[in-house]
């Protein structure tokens, strides 16, 4: 339900206005405006009230809370998160201390980061490197004795092989023949080249080869003036050493991330609560000597508010309490609150704008049909039992992320409704139940009885449909707008006509109703064109397609059983229990994800499209009160 | 002879749905695609837009349906 919310102002001495914000803040109640000056004139002549500017101070302060928070953002992006942490509690007064308290913790994390990379970058050199001096040792083996010579290192593609005897042509031309070119196999992809030739052809061959966009083989800087045995050999000792210094990095970072995590993230919230009361100054408005803080809170909270603010001001700051007008109702911040079983579907809502102030909120209706459109398209005993179980699960795995529990606890109360329609249906893991004579269909044989399925289905429609009309009328006549709701009912007169003809021709209803019933049509549809003008017709065709569009949860619903049927068919063709238990039950298994998604995807919609469509009114403003991270 | 006849009406007073069903989801999910790369937090009303297109091939099917009964 939407709650009802009033207008409130908050008016007091300039001095008090850092204090009255600290007051609000703890209050958690008020959706703060914006002062509006063009609102408050002074009968007619200049506006008193202005916006209040930001002192230089405090917008000096907000930048170093903000460099304060980059700071600790770039921290914890190199910390590891503890498996379990808490978020320590912060309070202002202490925010500064904490900040340098953990200079300690972000040198260590930071020289341990450095180190780890640096490490891990050397290890990773040492594995390319290695191969490859493995691969050219022999051959500069051969080469070592000839002094003078400089010796170059090269990769070349397997498939660019090609390019050797090209390179050789050249080198021959500047070397005039002085030089040896050998190669070796690194591995599949790549040859190695070893070329020798004397010291003062080096800077044009090295043009050559960069020219020529052939990979050098550069050694890292630390092994760069070694010869390539000692290279090797100290390579081997570092890639023994190196995993133990990297464990070591890793374990001071461990140790630096279980001090500082908790304490970073609450310093975090913290600052983002100084950055929000510093920002909630720019909302205010000023007089002479007093200041305005303009906002809306729900009207059951406006006690606790008023009694806070006398405790803390004693009197001098007042907090008038202000009825809301029509003319603000497109203003007023809409705050959802429903009992604990409804909660959950408020999810749903967060696909949509949120609804006008004044409107219906539509989550109740939600949370009835929701699991009775779930319900009927899963009907199963066995896979409302598995479902409830997984939902079960995810609830207490996502205890602590807001959406993912709501929609865990959507699945499991709809489950509920599966199991109970799967009795109904006599259903278990499909027609397992029946097979071995512990079920029986107690209403209907979904599987056979389609035509009824698809009359159930269709009656559910017409009734949810024309439950969507009712409280759109009913809304209106709340707000005495006479108008749309006879609109309204005319459309729903019409609806009920149109229903009642096609029952009688399809002789559900004794003949006699179609005369009646064609005739209200005419009258509905004459009044509802003359309310709605063209669109009212549009809209009654679109009613007929709205409620065919329910013939989804038959269909969806047979498929669910048929598949489940075949599964237990499948499994019963093996000669062994065993193999034949696996096969049905992995197609049961593959039936259950499948009925956890298509069900909820289509029940979604039918609320959506079919449903809301018929009095929802988007377009609300979300209530965010001022409250602490 | 009749009876194939039927059948073959049934099938295609549901072929033809959904074929347009696939059609129009094909193109709703590739520009829902591209919608959920810029804005994330639309998945809820991509999922139900791709989700309408459906009706077409429900209303296939009780046709089929009203065909062979």
């Amino acid at each position: 339900m939407i709650r009802e919310m009033r207008r409130i102002q908050i008016i007091g001495p300039k001095g008090q206005l850092d204090e009255c914000i600290k007051t609000l803040h703890a209050t958690s109640v008020v959706h703060i405006e914006a002062a509006r000056p063009d609102a408050w004139t002074d009968a007619g002549a200049d506006v008193f009230l202005k916006r209040l500017p930001i002192e230089k101070d405090k917008l000096i302060e907000k930048e170093s809370l903000e460099r304060a928070k980059e700071r600790l953002r770039n921290l914890i992006f190199l910390l590891n998160a503890p498996e379990h942490w808490k978020a320590e509690r912060v309070t202002a007064a202490e925010l500064r201390g904490r900040i340098d308290a953990l200079a300690s913790v972000e040198e260590r994390v930071k020289e341990a980061r450095a180190s780890m990379e640096g490490l891990l970058e050397e290890l990773s050199a040492i594995n390319k490197y290695e191969k490859l001096i493995l691969g050219f040792a022999p051959v500069v083996s051969t080469l070592g004795g000839l002094k003078n010579f400089e010796i170059a290192g090269l990769t070349i593609e397997r498939q660019r092989a090609g390019v050797l005897e090209l390179l050789a042509s050249e080198i021959n031309k500047i070397t005039e023949g002085g030089f040896e070119l050998r190669t070796v196999d690194i591995d599949e992809a790549a040859i190695g080249v070893v070329i020798a030739y004397p010291k003062r052809f080096d800077a044009k061959i090295r043009c050559l080869l960069s020219g020529k966009s052939i990979n050098e083989i550069r050694l890292p800087d630390a092994y760069a003036e070694l010869t390539l045995l000692n290279a090797l050999k100290l390579m081997r000792v570092r890639k023994a050493e190196l995993p133990g210094l990297i464990d070591g990095c890793e374990t001071a970072l461990e140790a630096a991330s279980n001090e500082g995590y908790g304490v970073i993230k609450g310093a975090l919230a913290a600052i983002d609560d100084a950055i929000d009361e510093i920002g909630a100054l720019d909302y205010a408005g000023q007089t002479r000597f007093t200041f305005v803080i303009e906002g809306w809170a729900p009207a059951t909270d406006i006690a606790v508010l008023k009694d806070g603010f006398r405790r803390t001001f004693g009197g001098t700051v007042l907090v008038r309490d202000i009825s809301i007008g029509k003319a603000d109702f497109n203003r007023v911040p809409v705050c959802i609150d429903n009992p604990g079983y409804i909660r959950p579907f408020e999810v749903f809502l967060g696909a949509l704008p949120p609804p006008k102030y004044g409107s219906v909120d539509p989550t109740p209706y939600v949370a009835l049909f929701f699991p009775i459109f779930f319900g009927i398209m899963v009907g199963d005993a066995g896979y409302g039992a598995v479902i409830l179980l997984i939902g079960l699960y995810l609830r207490r795995r996502f205890a602590h992320k807001e959406k993912p529990r709501a929609i865990a606890s959507v699945l499991a109360i709809s489950s509920v409704s599966a199991a109970f329609f799967g009795v109904l249906f006599g259903e278990f893991f499909g027609d397992l139940g029946m097979r071995l004579g512990v079920m029986r269909p107690i209403l209907i044989h979904r599987a056979e009885a389609l035509k009824t399925m698809m009359a159930i289905t269709l009656g559910i429609g017409a009734g949810h449909v024309m439950l969507g009309v009712i409280i759109g009328a009913a809304n209106h006549f709340r707000h005495h707008k006479i108008a749309h709701a006879c609109a309204k009912l005319s459309y729903l007169s019409a609806i009920v006509s149109f229903l009642t003809v096609v029952c009688g021709i399809m002789k559900v209803l004794p003949r006699g109703t179609i005369a009646p019933g064609a005739a209200a049509f005419v009258v509905s549809m004459i009044a509802l064109t003359a309310l709605e003008g063209a669109l009212g017709p549009i809209e009654m065709v679109k009613a007929v397609g709205n409620i065919l569009s329910y013939v989804r949860i038959m269909a969806v619903g047979t498929a669910s059983v048929v598949m489940a049927n075949v599964a237990n068919k499948i499994g019963g063709l093996s000669d062994s229990i065993i193999i034949g238990i696996i096969v049905a039950g992995a197609i049961h298994a593959l039936n259950i994800i499948l009925s956890m998604v298509s069900p909820v995807i289509q029940s979604m919609r039918l609320q959506y499209v079919e449903f809301f469509s018929k009095f929802f009114e988007a377009g609300g403003v979300k209530y965010e009160p001022f409250k602490k991270r | 002879m009749e009876k194939a006849i039927i059948a073959l009406a049934a099938a295609i007073a549901i072929a033809i749905p959904a074929i347009a069903t696939a059609w129009a989801q094909s193109k709703i999910g590739s520009a829902g695609a591209g919608a959920l790369a810029e804005k994330p937090e639309l998945s809820g009303t991509v999922i139900i837009l791709v989700a309408i297109p459906e009706t077409i091939v429900l209303l296939g099917l009780v046709v089929a349906y009203l065909i062979i009964s």
